[in-house]
């Protein structure tokens, strides 16, 4: 136990000496510089957990232990941005967190509010450096001076440049994928101004009722193809749904004029082709025009697609999430970036405390990041469409790779862990 | 990097003084401090901006020599790669060998019996391969899956296959598992299989015959749900065009959008398969629901993340509800960079259940 702590002694007093320290800090620029070579992710993402535990472990205090953690981030913040990170995002504080004590939660807080409020007060090293600070999460549950401080700082950096850090403060992923559904929702339901009504609610250039009238003039003059298939119909199916299944099975004989009314408002269509209907028709076109007219003063919510929701995130206009790393050995995504990491993010977990993060840690997952990209970038099909193309060779060197294959690559860090365990 | 005396100063300042200091005072202890990592943070734009005018063959010299370490970095970083995964190649076949179920759930069930706990509701993501017979390949793996979590007497398994092509053809996938069983278990004692998806019934050709084995003693019941990616995003995506749709007709505010609301309307599609897909299935079906098989009430958050790949990647999982999920990859040791095509073998479903546990691997039964 003694022999140790002189021994971890000395090793701090060895690497904390003058020429050790230069040496280690050209080391780690240079290590900088070489991941910069290659392809580097743009938007990485921290849960920074461990903090806790690193302060149980080493009996000091839960708030000196968050203190040692602000530290790691700005370690390895330094090393993402020169390494050419675009977007930082990290795990700061969950919602579910207002539950630990208060105490902690209070020096939390005022950590935050600190920090940031020191970084409000050097404006202008920010501006030199072109970071830029957002907070994601519910700001709302903030006491008021933390809330001010952060707006503070999200303000006086939202000019600068191309480097993003997003602090979640307050945050848990189905809050966050809520309150953009909510979001769509309120843009959706908001209308339109009267001027885009007039462009936008009206989905093709046709008048309805014009081609209304065309297809009842039509289908007036050559009655011939619509007894035709009445016929057939009978033998088909039963004649309970008869009226519909008969106006289905007459549109691929009826004259190609009918071809634009189809496409102008379908679910119509059935109706104008009977001769005893079409004034009726036309006339429930007329309201139906009218509805439209009312109900067009929203977006279709048709229009709604996955990325109406991912525009409308806390993450809108970052890139997609390339690396997603948990420290401290959990193995769980604990409610953060649920949406965001569920398409191509490599997710890694680490055994390591956040306050122990550095760069050494963090160089590992680069590199086989690196790897992997740098291997689908000169073999794309490998990441591509898994139904179709495959060819002979990667048959087979797949059948060896199921097995004990001493050429294989690939292999995430957290299972390296594991196998220190083995 | 900040230097130790910096460090330690920087330190003792909050250590002493705690965070309750005046802003004029935070800012006098750190303004010597802030240049320190400004100088050594140098911003590459502005570097790069100067320094081509101002040393040319030193930048050059800099870039050569970075473009060097990367090169080696990679090769060394390569050969190191690939002395583990042949370690893990090593070990894992030890294990196949050490752990095999010989298709006897007595095994399966010794296997895990020392294990402090078992997921609920286990969760795979598993992948097409590119082989002619994929599909083939793939239905055998989710019974093969089927058939050692009821073994290990883990109750609910979920499939995730991106493509959802499991998803279309049901009727053959229940008989591959059943028949499965069978070779797992002898036909007095087979256990009550149930299997569904999303937007499809519960799919269970003699449920009267199920229900009445399902009570015999040492036998099991199952739960497979089958999912795929547009039971992931596309869900959220068609949940907001029906909430729009509402609030359009003045039947909801966007205000009425919670939390809550939303984990019911999410929660629903996997657990409550019955429900969603009763005006569409037929009234066998529908019976079949309503009365109650024991598997219906499916626990929608998965306990444990088994993926099938050389790495961690959720490939469109439904995002909802793996909030909690612990995730565990098997596969570390095949040179296949896409992800897929990592074999569904005993070993790794049976590391997955000692990760889960908490659990150290042992070499020997």
């Amino acid at each position: 136990m003694a022999t140790s702590m002189h021994l971890s002694r000395l090793r701090k007093w060895i690497v904390a000496s003058p020429p050790i320290e230069f040496a280690i800090s050209k080391l780690r620029d240079l290590l900088v510089g070489a991941i910069r070579q290659g392809p580097v992710p743009q938007h990485v993402a921290f849960v920074m957990d461990g903090n806790r535990r690193f302060a149980r472990s080493h009996r000091i205090e839960t708030v000196e232990g968050h203190n040692l953690g602000f530290e790691a981030l700005a370690r390895i913040l330094e090393v993402c941005y020169r390494s050419g990170v675009k977007v930082v995002t990290i795990y700061a504080f969950s919602i579910e967190n207002f539950k630990r004590s208060k105490f902690e939660v209070d020096a939390l807080m005022e950590m935050a509010r600190v920090k940031l409020g020191q970084l409000a007060q050097h404006g202008d090293i920010l501006d030199r450096y072109g970071a830029q600070v957002r907070v994601l999460g519910r700001m709302d549950l903030l006491r008021p001076d933390v809330h001010a401080a952060f707006t503070k700082a999200v303000e006086m950096t939202s000019r600068n440049g191309n480097c993003i850090l997003n602090i979640c403060f307050p945050y848990t992923s189905r809050d966050e994928i809520t309150s953009a559904v909510r979001d769509t929702v309120a843009e959706y339901s908001t209308p339109l101004q009267p001027v885009h009504a007039s462009t936008g609610s009206i989905r093709s250039p046709f008048s309805e009722s014009h081609i209304a009238h065309h297809i009842q003039a039509q289908s007036q003059s050559p009655p011939g193809p619509q007894a035709a298939p009445a016929e057939d119909t009978p033998s088909d199916i039963e004649s309970a749904s008869g009226s519909s299944t008969r106006s289905e099975d007459d549109r691929p004989s009826t004259p190609p004029g009918n071809v634009y009314e189809g496409t102008g408002s379908s679910f119509s269509s059935s109706t104008t082709l009977h001769l005893a209907e079409a004034k009726a028709a036309a006339a429930a076109e007329a309201t139906n025009n009218n509805s439209n007219n009312t109900s067009g003063k929203f977006q279709s919510p048709e229009t709604i697609t996955s990325q109406t929701i991912s525009d409308h995130l806390y993450t809108k206009g970052n890139p997609p999430l390339d690396l997603l790393i948990r420290t401290s050995g959990v193995e769980r995504l604990s409610d953060f970036m649920l949406w965001q990491g569920n398409e191509n993010t490599e997710i890694v977990f680490l055994d390591v405390m956040w306050p122990e993060f550095d760069l050494w840690h963090f160089l590992p997952v680069l590199l086989r990041w690196q790897r992997r990209i740098s291997k689908q970038k000169v073999n794309p099909e490998a990441e591509g469409d898994f139904e179709g193309d495959s060819t002979p060779e990667q048959q087979q060197q797949q059948t060896p790779s199921s097995s004990d294959d001493v050429t294989s690559d690939d292999l995430l860090l957290h299972s390296d862990a594991k196998l220190k365990g083995l | 990097m900040v230097s130790q005396r910096d460090r330690d100063l920087f330190r003792d300042d909050i250590r002493s003084r705690g965070t309750k200091l005046s802003a004029a005072e935070r800012e006098k202890i750190l303004r010597p401090y802030l240049p320190d990592p400004a100088d050594i943070s140098r911003r590459p734009p502005q570097r790069r901006k100067k320094a081509p005018r101002k040393t040319p063959i030193r930048t050059f010299l800099k870039s050569q020599l970075h473009q060097f370490t990367y090169t080696l970095i990679h090769i060394f970083f390569g050969l190191y790669v690939r002395i583990v995964q042949a370690y893990h190649a090593l070990v894992d076949r030890i294990l196949a060998i050490v752990y095999y179920h010989h298709r006897t759930p007595e095994l399966i069930r010794k296997d895990v019996k020392n294990l402090d706990r078992l997921p609920e509701h286990l969760s795979v993501v598993l992948s097409m391969r590119r082989e002619d017979d994929a599909l083939a390949i793939l239905m055998d793996d989710v019974a093969e899956l089927a058939a050692w979590c009821m073994s290990a007497g883990i109750p609910m398994l979920s499939v995730y296959e991106k493509s959802g092509i499991l998803k279309s053809c049901i009727p053959p996938l229940h008989q591959t598992i059943t028949n499965k069983l069978s070779s797992y278990y002898d036909s007095s004692r087979q256990p009550a299989l149930q299997l569904f998806a999303p937007h499809h019934p519960i799919y269970n050709p003699s449920p009267d015959s199920e229900r009445t084995q399902s009570s015999a003693p040492g036998s099991g019941s199952l739960t497979v749900l089958l999912l795929s990616a547009t039971d992931g995003r596309e869900t959220f995506v068609d949940l907001t065009k029906t909430l729009a749709e509402m609030s359009q007709n003045g039947k909801l505010s966007p205000e009425d959008i919670t939390m809550e609301l939303v984990d019911a309307e999410i929660s629903e599609i996997t657990t409550q398969p019955s429900q969603a897909a009763a005006p569409l299935s037929d009234d066998n079906n529908n019976e079949q629901a309503s009365t109650g098989s024991p598997g219906v009430s499916m626990k929608p958050e998965p306990d444990l993340l088994l993926v099938f790949g050389s790495f961690l990647k959720l490939d469109g999982y439904p995002p909802w509800h793996i909030r909690l999920t612990e995730m565990f990859c098997t596969g570390d040791k095949s040179s296949n960079m896409s992800g897929y095509g990592e074999a569904v073998e005993y070993q790794g479903f049976i590391r997955g259940l000692w990760h889960y546990a908490g659990a150290q691997m042992r070499f020997g039964r």
